[in-house]
């Protein structure tokens, strides 16, 4: 074996785009740069044919299904990439006491930088963070703290633009 | 403390590759295509265990590791880590084999024959020594049957499930993609049947016989009879992207069923693995018959044996002892002190 | 659709070893571990060009992670210079052309067995750590079945109960390495067989660490700024090695822990286990710039 290989655009990509949501996940609540603005970054980093995904956008769904993914209706995926929150968070996945891991991952757009104010503490919070944004319904978090009881829960990516925030199962939200 | 220390490490791990690959000397095509013509049960050992049908990638891995067999599977295994999955072939059914061998121990004939095929079981196990001093042994030719046996059979369990002997397995519907993959998925418990069979199938072919062995000979509940041994070719079959079925080729399978008395109705085992193999199915057929409720921590609780019959990690994590373990072994050392200090002024306090 | 569209062009090895598939699952995983601190989440583990139980757990994720701009530094037992840690670091440079250091402040992606570098870890930095059992129940219950339940109903007692059992009988706990620990207060898990002085380096820790057992199959991770308690009883605290007061004697290093070297008249001598850190303390005794990043222990005693 010769020279050192080159990461195809492909692998690069999603190299990149796995780095952002790892971090995002690891520190709740600070935004982290995708190389690609969108859900189509994330779908080509973590979806293939062991993914059962439910898609809002007809595009996205053409996309994860190429992957070899199985479509399923929301109460049923692994993964979620939502034009807007969920109506209702009761059905999502959220695994089991024997295995948390199989509760959902929610994929939705957000704008950041205005709007109402959250303050998140947790793992990976060193303190406390607060940050501001719209485009979620008054009650989602309220909903989110309700249904979920640990170490069952869903994660959830809020996505503006190429910029991600993670918020895993183990933040704790507050509206402030 | 040496700054170059680095290279050092470096420069003995070339060496000592060196060292092992010296004694096999330059491998050629020519010595892989003999490997493979010569040694053909070892070929299928190999596939079997890796998991991969290649018999030109099976005999270069023998070559390329002189016939250490845990690191030719591990080559293998670590080769196929690195190929996309394009497809997944029809099931395999057991009537639809190319069957060369086919026996069973449970009947004096069964439907559609006795059929021996190629075996040494009743060979008297002598060294052909003569060839040593340069007289070649030629195996006397193959004299054909004046009727070929059916190439293709039922199985004996098919028969016995007609006759009420046996409750036949309901049909699995699972197909293609959603059948659950060993290679994809880790191996949880209680273990889906596919898992089972998968994980027996690419089991390591002497830990598979330790544990059946330890079945057979009284450490199970249930005793083992032959229902059906069968070596055979399976064709794989797939499908284009455009719709059309083809066969990409056949593989070597070898097969077991194993039967035990249980009330009025026999009890099944089976086994099945890449090449022909008849120790390691025989054996598996009986772990698997003797799986179901075993005690757990048992040599025949399916957690126990599918475990410790994974060859690359059992060898694995055998050699791995041969690593440095001293930050662990001067942490254990320095809690064994300090008890040994708290024990000693505790004995050296007067008594009240 | 041909059967081309469904392929990729070939290639001899896939850019990091790993193939996509294998890697998608590996993310999805980690994210999860991640996302329930100190659980153990199971993954299908490929094989790699490694024998089993050698790093092929820590190995997955590093090829998993890594890019042509990643420094990778590598360390067995605290030193860079082991031959598995040499091996293993010429294998991710080989399959990704990534840049290595021993530099502990240069590293982005750390793989270690064993031990965690002395030098305090940064916020950007993520720890990959070996795992030979994933499992801190395997001495009260070697069934993973069982074991798994009983993580699910957070029942620990029978890992209490041990502990409880060696303070009567040897006046302390008798656990050396992977000690036992209590992450975000609600899975007890392995910190991997690290000394009980680098345990507490995990707790509320600015890196993120990423636990993976190749031949186990499963993987775990403690993210930044997480609490990492170790199972202690109120009255019995937890104790380190003893080596707070030891000194190097190649390097005169200080309250580090240490590697004890016999020697021929009984007795024993020391060498900083972190094999870097008694390099930089040689360089700057001899005059050399070095950076000497601060460091988790101070004289010997543990700070935060």
């Amino acid at each position: 074996m010769g020279a050192y290989p080159i990461p195809s655009e492909f692998e690069a990509r999603t190299n990149a785009t796995y780095e952002a949501l790892m971090w995002a996940l690891s520190r709740p609540g600070l935004p982290r740069d995708l190389p690609s603005a969108g859900q189509a970054g994330i779908i080509e980093t973590l979806i293939d044919r062991e993914c059962a995904v439910y898609c809002e956008d007809a595009d996205m769904a053409e996309l994860a299904a190429r992957s070899g993914a199985v479509l399923a209706a929301p109460e049923k995926a692994d993964h979620l990439f939502l034009s807007q929150p969920p109506a209702q968070l009761t059905g999502l996945r959220q695994g089991s006491d024997m295995y948390p891991e199989e509760g959902a991952t929610l994929v939705m757009p957000v704008s950041l930088g205005s709007g109402g104010t959250l303050r998140l503490s947790g793992p990976g919070v060193n303190g406390e963070v607060t940050l501001s944004l719209s485009g979620i319904p008054q009650g989602f978090w309220a909903e989110r703290t309700r249904v979920m009881r640990y170490p069952m829960g869903f994660e959830v990516f809020l996505l503006d633009g190429a910029t991600v925030i993670g918020i895993p199962r183990t933040t704790v939200v507050e509206v402030l | 403390m040496a700054y170059v220390a680095t290279r050092g490490g470096e420069r003995a791990i070339e060496q000592s590759q060196r060292l092992f690959r010296e004694e096999m000397g330059t491998i050629t095509a020519e010595r892989v295509a003999e490997i493979r013509r010569a040694l053909p049960y070892l070929i299928d050992r190999v596939m079997g265990e890796a998991s991969l049908y290649d018999e030109d990638l099976a005999a270069l891995a023998l070559a390329q590791t002189g016939g250490e067999l845990y690191e030719a599977v591990l080559l293998l295994r670590s080769w196929r880590t690195t190929q996309p999955r394009l497809a997944v072939a029809a099931p395999v059914t057991q009537e639809g084999l190319f069957t060369h061998r086919r026996i069973s121990a449970a009947f004096k004939d069964i439907p559609g024959g006795q059929v021996l095929g190629p075996t040494l079981d009743y060979a008297h196990r002598i060294l052909a020594t003569e060839v040593l001093s340069d007289q070649a042994y030629t195996p006397d030719p193959v004299e054909p049957a004046a009727q070929p046996s059916p190439a293709r059979q039922p199985s004996v369990a098919a028969w016995q499930a007609e006759n009420d002997l046996l409750s036949a397995a309901p049909a699995d519907p699972t197909a293609g993609n959603d059948i659950p993959d060993i290679t994809r998925e880790p191996l949880l418990f209680p273990s889906k049947r596919a898992h089972t069979l998968q994980s027996l199938a690419r089991a390591e072919t002497g830990g598979v016989l330790a544990l059946g062995y330890a079945a057979q000979r009284g450490y199970g509940q249930a005793h083992p009879t032959v229902n059906e041994l069968r070596l055979a070719e399976g064709e794989v079959m797939v499908q284009h992207p455009r719709g059309t079925t083809f066969s990409a080729g056949r593989v070597k399978i070898s097969q077991a069923e194993v039967v035990n008395k249980k009330g009025t109705q026999l009890e099944l085992g089976f086994a099945a693995t890449l090449g022909w193999n008849e120790v390691k199915v025989i054996a598996a057929a009986t772990l698997d018959l003797n799986s179901e409720g075993a005690a757990k921590g048992s040599a025949t609780e399916e957690e126990f044996f599918l475990y410790h019959t994974e060859g690359v990690e059992s060898s694995g994590f055998c050699i791995h002892f041969k690593l440095p373990h001293y930050v662990t072994f001067q942490s254990s050392l320095d809690a064994m002190r300090d008890a040994k200090t708290k024990k000693n002024a505790r004995q050296a306090e007067p008594a009240e | 659709m041909s059967l081309k569209s469904l392929t990729k062009d070939w290639e001899p090895m896939s850019y990091g070893f790993l193939d996509a598939s294998a890697k998608c699952e590996i993310r999805r995983k980690t994210l999860k571990a991640i996302a329930v601190p100190g659980c153990q989440i199971p993954y299908a583990s490929r094989e790699v060009p490694m024998a089993r139980g050698w790093g092929t757990g820590g190995l997955q994720i590093s090829c998993t992670l890594i890019n042509p701009r990643t420094t990778v530094k590598v360390i067995d037992q605290g030193a860079d210079d082991s031959v598995n840690a040499a091996s293993i670091r010429r294998f991710l440079s080989r399959v990704s052309g990534a840049p290595t250091t021993t530099d502990t402040l240069k590293a982005d992606l750390i793989q270690s067995r064993h031990r965690i570098p002395e030098e305090k870890l940064r916020e950007d930095q993520v720890l990959v750590l070996q795992v030979p059992n994933p499992e801190p129940l395997r001495p009260v219950q070697p069934n993973m079945s069982i074991a798994r339940q009983m993580h699910a109903d957070a029942d620990y007692g029978r890992m209490w109960l041990q502990l409880y059992e060696q303070i009567v009988r040897s006046g302390r706990v008798m656990q050396g390495a992977s000690y036992p620990s209590l992450v975000h207060g609600r899975f007890v898990m392995t910190p991997s067989p690290i000394p009980r002085w680098d345990v507490p380096k995990m707790h509320m820790a600015k890196h993120l660490t990423i636990l993976s057992a190749g031949r186990e199959k499963r993987l775990h991770a403690v993210p930044p700024y997480t609490r990492v308690e170790p199972l202690v009883f109120d009255d019995v605290p937890y104790q380190v090695e003893e080596h707070g007061q030891l000194t190097c004697t190649r390097s005169g290093a200080k309250g580090y822990f240490m590697n004890e070297i016999p020697q021929n008249d009984g007795t024993s001598t020391y060498e900083v286990s972190d094999s870097e850190l008694g390099i930089k303390t040689i360089q700057k005794a001899d005059g050399d710039t070095v950076e000497l990043g601060d460091t988790w222990y101070q004289d010997g005693e543990m700070t935060q």
